[in-house]
């Protein structure tokens, strides 16, 4: 996978991962994730701009994020999706939860 | 009507239950690379492989490269199948997915994404195999 991008301003930060976000990416994303929240981001936006590939584990490491931001009064979006990764979302009826933007 | 039927493709392979080695085993696939004609039809087929190879991986074989999982892969005209083995005990799958998922559950998708995906799917007796048929060019809906 190649490098993800984060990009913070105060309660604010953004992650654009690499590529993936896939079963094998999920550990590093999840520490990169828990640690913006411990130092104080409230509002996270992941730019799924570089991502052709979510799978099961991919949508359980953006509802984990969901709930730990919701939890201290934060929320979760995900934007540039692809219309596939769009479609299995909604057919998976997250977008009910976090706000989840087409490329 | 002129319809193209794709040519019959197969892969067949065996290799280690690691992550990194499913995703070398992808990769040495690639099914992004003129397996399929639709963007959706790739997608499907990935998301489906790689719900069952992770699901080897991470339980069949407690992602250890001693275990091995076998893999084959066939597409021939509009009807694609996927078989996956692993060395593990398998799994109670009669008891697994029955109800979906809720909103606030990070895990317990993996079913749901094979009722969805797949036109139909069957485990072995002991749960350590999985096969998938999938109809290429159409969505589960139209069936």
């Amino acid at each position: 996978m190649t490098e993800t991008l984060v990009t913070r301003d105060q309660e604010r930060g953004v992650v654009c991962p690499g590529g993936d976000v896939v079963a094998s990416s999920i550990p590093e994303l999840r520490a990169l994730m828990r640690g913006l929240i411990s130092e104080g981001v409230r509002e996270m936006v992941i730019d799924f701009s570089n991502v052709q590939m979510l799978d099961s584990r991919g949508i359980g490491l953006l509802i984990s994020a969901h709930n730990s931001l919701r939890a201290v009064g934060g929320s979760l979006s995900v934007t540039g999706v692809c219309q596939e990764i769009d479609s299995l979302l909604r057919t998976m009826r997250l977008h009910r939860h976090f706000a989840v933007t087409a490329g | 009507m002129n319809r193209r039927i794709a040519a019959a493709r197969e892969t067949w392979k065996a290799f280690p239950g690691t992550l990194n080695a499913m995703e070398a085993f992808l990769a040495e696939l690639g099914l992004r690379n003129g397996w399929f004609e639709r963007a959706q039809d790739c997608f499907a087929t990935e998301l489906l492989l790689r719900e069952m190879l992770t699901n080897a991986v991470e339980h069949g074989c407690r992602c250890s490269p001693e275990r091995q999982i076998r893999c084959r892969v066939r597409r021939e005209g509009n009807h694609l199948f996927i078989a996956v083995k692993d060395d593990g005990q398998g799994f109670e799958w009669r008891n697994a997915g029955a109800r979906a998922a809720r909103p606030s559950e990070a895990s317990g998708r993996g079913m749901e994404i094979l009722r969805t995906y797949a036109t139909r799917f069957r485990f072995s007796a002991s749960g350590n195999a999985v096969m998938v048929w999938k109809t290429i060019g159409r969505e589960k809906n139209d069936d």
